[in-house]
């Protein structure tokens, strides 16, 4: 192992776990709070290696716009800290789900807000990552504009825990809006989208159209106006699945959907698509959004599992992944089953 | 790296068998038009925007990705390293053709690869081929209402394809993010002139973000045949401010002001005094040539968030001795506090035979300490060094001047940007913000990063890119055998 002597004393469980499950040819498969894993079907002969002990927020720069983190710290503490000096960083807890950072990191789900505020990706300036070989291994800095060496920061957001334990990340932030409401309208999505600028979010559900504007209350009020939009409390957001598919074709699956009979929340702009409904709908789904291109998370852990999105390079991504895990110690859980 | 150390340029080079072979295949794929061999064309495409430059084999210049895939397996099948390029806008000698062990690369451009392939309007993106230059795709995105937000400098010239391997910034970073930000997904082929899309048009629960590394790979990863980029809409209201200061830290003061206020600018660049006095003369903008350094602040978006932004810009510059506020009244003049902007490079030319553009970032809270570092270094070194600043990322450019014909002058220029990199290293910054590490910064990399962090880097490196044979030499630091870049400006043919 390298780098033992400076290797924070936090880490040392991580590194035992890993030292351990190469000696026993053990899969291990990393949680953070459980807000997805416990949700999905367990993870097939593997252990699960716990983020639980790496919390605590390590720096905060108000004067820069960023934070640093440890992976286990829970996204509403976080926050909660931030809102104090009126900034946030547009990661979204799942609804009722709240989440660690590093787990919102790896799995990199979508909020609604994605539509203006960017991805998961886009707020992450510096990764600290430990490699199942026991590399504890940083990329990226604590500017908000860095090329230095190649961009492995944007390559752990996304990774479903296959490259190795986030310890610490550093995210950007920006002030907090200053007014947030949220309207509706019985026009359809793509209608009310093009009558407004850079809405923070735009979700269709069954029946109506949600819009969120994240705006000074000026242009707030004079955009729900120019839309045609009513005050509303935000829409119900489903729990059951979850669909990602190319925004483009977004609208395909929720027609799909709603013909259907479930119960849906699509994030406009995002391709998104939040559902509720009986198992075997759930499973017509799947193959509706496989047919699409694209992804869907049945979260429930008595049934489904996932549907992770198929084509691109394969052996590139399998060479990459080996990069950092040769012995393949560490499981995706959307394919453990 | 030690200019003593530069070999001479080897124009006069014969071709190895090896070589030979390669150039006889290519020429049968490219024809005449398409491979250049000369010493004339050899020389043209010894260096990118910087001044480190090296000697390539020939150049080939591919119509057609059929083209390209067959210049790309003749080079796998010599075993002939080769280096992409563009528009060679690039200032990091990241397109310089340095090659291994003492074979020359052969250099490919793929600025004729250049068509503009889809403009999605509903779904807002663009599907560009490499060679496309980011201005025209900024004006057939305006035609329908939407704007490709990154815009560095060189936009009139330099090309997507570029944009995407440096993971290029610009002015309008601070709120919309760097070239990745746009990036949706990159065509990218490898050495075998296989095609892999690395796609990120997914909203999650996507394969690993491939696209994401091969934004900023430098052209060592494969080589950028295609991209998927978003387009945002045009703001529908813009407001731009022109703030001047007595002094460069009452400057930097309100920038930390800027980015702790309610809204951020969408735009905040500092110059300052030598950089003001140069661009006043050549372009007339209007700066106030008695300042120590102007802010130029833009606010997009709706009215009122505009309005309330430029408004607390001019109380936070006023609170921070301020002495001339001037607010655009109207399109044209917003056009001429900027034109003094974008009129650096051609101002400098004007003023010095050669530049050496520096690329450090630092936190913005430290902002006003390294710009008097940088100050000092000049003064001790004894150069003209101007400071243009992408204040709101803390991204600092650094224009050292100086002309070659002066004796040992370089060795003062190249101790001055030593000292800027380190220095900013110092302040908990970066090496590079936006220009990349090409050869230039590749040497500072292991002050950045821990022999683990590095051991990972080249690890990803080789995964995508197994041959080795894509610009090797440039990014990460480098073991042995490799052919050293010539730090001397060659001048005589430009």
């Amino acid at each position: 192992m390298s780098e033992a002597a400076t290797l924070p004393a936090e880490l040392a469980p991580v590194t035992a776990a890993f030292q351990a499950a190469a000696t026993d040819g053990q899969r291990l498969v990393i949680r953070g709070s459980g807000s997805v894993l416990d949700r999905l079907p367990p993870p097939a002969g593997a252990e699960v290696l716990s983020t639980e002990q790496l919390t605590g927020v390590l720096d905060h720069r108000p004067e820069d716009l960023v934070v640093t983190v440890r992976g286990g710290t829970p996204v509403e503490e976080l926050a909660a800290l931030l809102a104090t000096h009126g900034q946030e960083c547009p990661i979204e807890p799942l609804a009722g789900h709240g989440g660690t950072v590093g787990g919102r990191l790896a799995t990199a789900l979508a909020g609604p807000r994605q539509l203006a505020a960017g991805r998961v990706r886009d707020w992450v300036l510096r990764v600290r990552l430990v490699t199942p070989e026991c590399r504890v291994a940083t990329a990226g800095g604590v500017t908000v504009k860095d090329v230095t060496g190649y961009d492995l920061c944007r390559l752990a957001t996304g990774s479903w825990g296959t490259l190795g334990v986030i310890a610490e990340v550093t995210l950007k932030l920006r002030p907090i809006p200053t007014q947030s409401a949220w309207f509706s309208t019985e026009r359809p999505a793509t209608s009310a989208l093009a009558d407004l600028y850079r809405p923070a979010a735009v979700v269709s559900t069954a029946d109506a159209t949600y819009v969120h504007l994240e705006e000074h209350p000026d242009d707030v009020t004079a955009q729900a106006t120019t839309a045609g939009l009513t005050p509303a409390e935000p829409p119900r957001w489903p729990t059951t699945a979850r669909a990602a598919v190319d925004p483009a074709r977004l609208a395909e699956l929720t027609d799909w959907a709603r013909r259907s009979g479930l119960d849906l929340a699509a994030f406009e702009g995002v391709g998104v698509c939040l559902l509720d409904g009986d198992a075997e709908t759930i499973s017509a789904a799947a193959a509706q959004v496989a047919a699409l291109g694209g992804g869907l998370l049945h979260l429930d852990p008595r049934a489904g599992g996932a549907h992770a999105p198929s084509g691109g390079p394969t052996d590139m991504r399998e060479r990459v992944r080996a990069a950092f895990d040769p012995e393949q110690i560490l499981t995706d859980v959307r394919q453990s089953r | 790296m030690d200019p003593a150390a530069a070999t001479r340029p080897r124009r006069d080079t014969v071709p190895t068998p090896t070589e030979q072979a390669l150039l006889a295949d290519l020429g049968r794929t490219l024809g005449e038009d398409g491979l250049r061999t000369s010493a004339l064309s050899r020389a043209t495409y010894r260096r990118d925007a910087s001044f480190l430059n090296a000697d390539p084999l020939a150049i080939a210049l591919p119509r057609s990705r059929e083209e390209l895939a067959a210049v790309l397996t003749a080079c796998r099948d010599h075993g002939v390293p080769f280096t992409p390029r563009a528009a060679g806008t690039g200032l990091a000698g990241g397109a310089t053709p340095t090659g291994v062990g003492g074979v020359r690369p052969l250099v490919i451009s793929v600025a004729r690869m250049d068509r503009l392939l889809a403009l999605d309007v509903a779904n807002r993106r663009a599907h560009v081929e490499p060679g496309l230059v980011n201005a025209r795709l900024g004006r057939a995105a305006a035609a329908e209402g939407l704007r490709f937000a990154p815009d560095p400098a060189s936009q009139i010239a330099a090309t997507l394809g570029g944009n995407v391997a440096t993971n290029a910034g610009g002015i309008h970073v601070l709120t919309y993010g760097v070239m990745s930000q746009h990036v949706l997904a990159v065509e990218l082929m490898d050495a075998d002139g296989e095609v892999h899309l690395l796609d990120g048009r997914l909203p999650e629960q996507d394969a690993l973000d491939l696209r994401g590394v091969s934004v900023g790979g430098e052209g060592t990863l494969g080589i950028v045949v295609g991209a998927w980029l978003r387009l945002l809409p045009a703001p529908p209201a813009v407001g731009t401010l022109l703030a001047g200061f007595a002094t460069l830290d009452a400057a930097a003061a309100t920038v930390g002001a800027l980015v702790t206020s309610d809204r951020l600018p969408d735009a905040v660049e500092l110059m300052d005094a030598r950089a003001i006095a140069l661009v006043e003369g050549y372009a007339q903008a209007g700066y106030p040539t008695d300042a120590a350094a102007v802010l130029l602040l833009e606010y997009e978006g709706l009215a009122a968030g505009v309005s309330a932004g430029v408004d607390t810009a001019a109380r936070l510059a006023d609170q921070h001795g301020a002495t001339e506020v001037v607010r655009a009244a109207d399109a044209d003049q917003r056009a001429r506090i900027w034109k003094g902007r974008k009129a650096v490079a051609g101002a400098i030319a004007k003023q010095a035979p050669d530049f050496f553009l520096q690329d450090v970032v630092v936190p913005r809270s430290r902002l006003g300490e390294m710009l008097d570092a940088v100050v000092a270094i000049g003064e001790r070194e004894g150069l003209i060094i101007l400071n243009v600043v992408h204040a709101g990322d803390g991204n600092l450019h650094p224009f050292v001047l100086f002309d070659r014909r002066e004796e040992g002058v370089l060795d003062r220029v190249f101790a001055a940007g030593h000292d800027i990199v380190t220095t900013a290293l110092s302040l908990d910054g970066t090496v590079t913000g936006e220009h990349g590490v090409g050869i230039e910064k590749r040497d500072f990399l292991s002050q950045v990063y821990t022999a683990d962090d590095l051991a990972l880097q080249q690890a990803v490196r080789s995964a995508m890119e197994p041959s080795g044979l894509a610009n090797p030499d440039k990014v990460l630091p480098t073991t042995v055998g490799c052919q050293e870049a010539q730090m001397v400006p060659e001048g005589a043919w430009v």
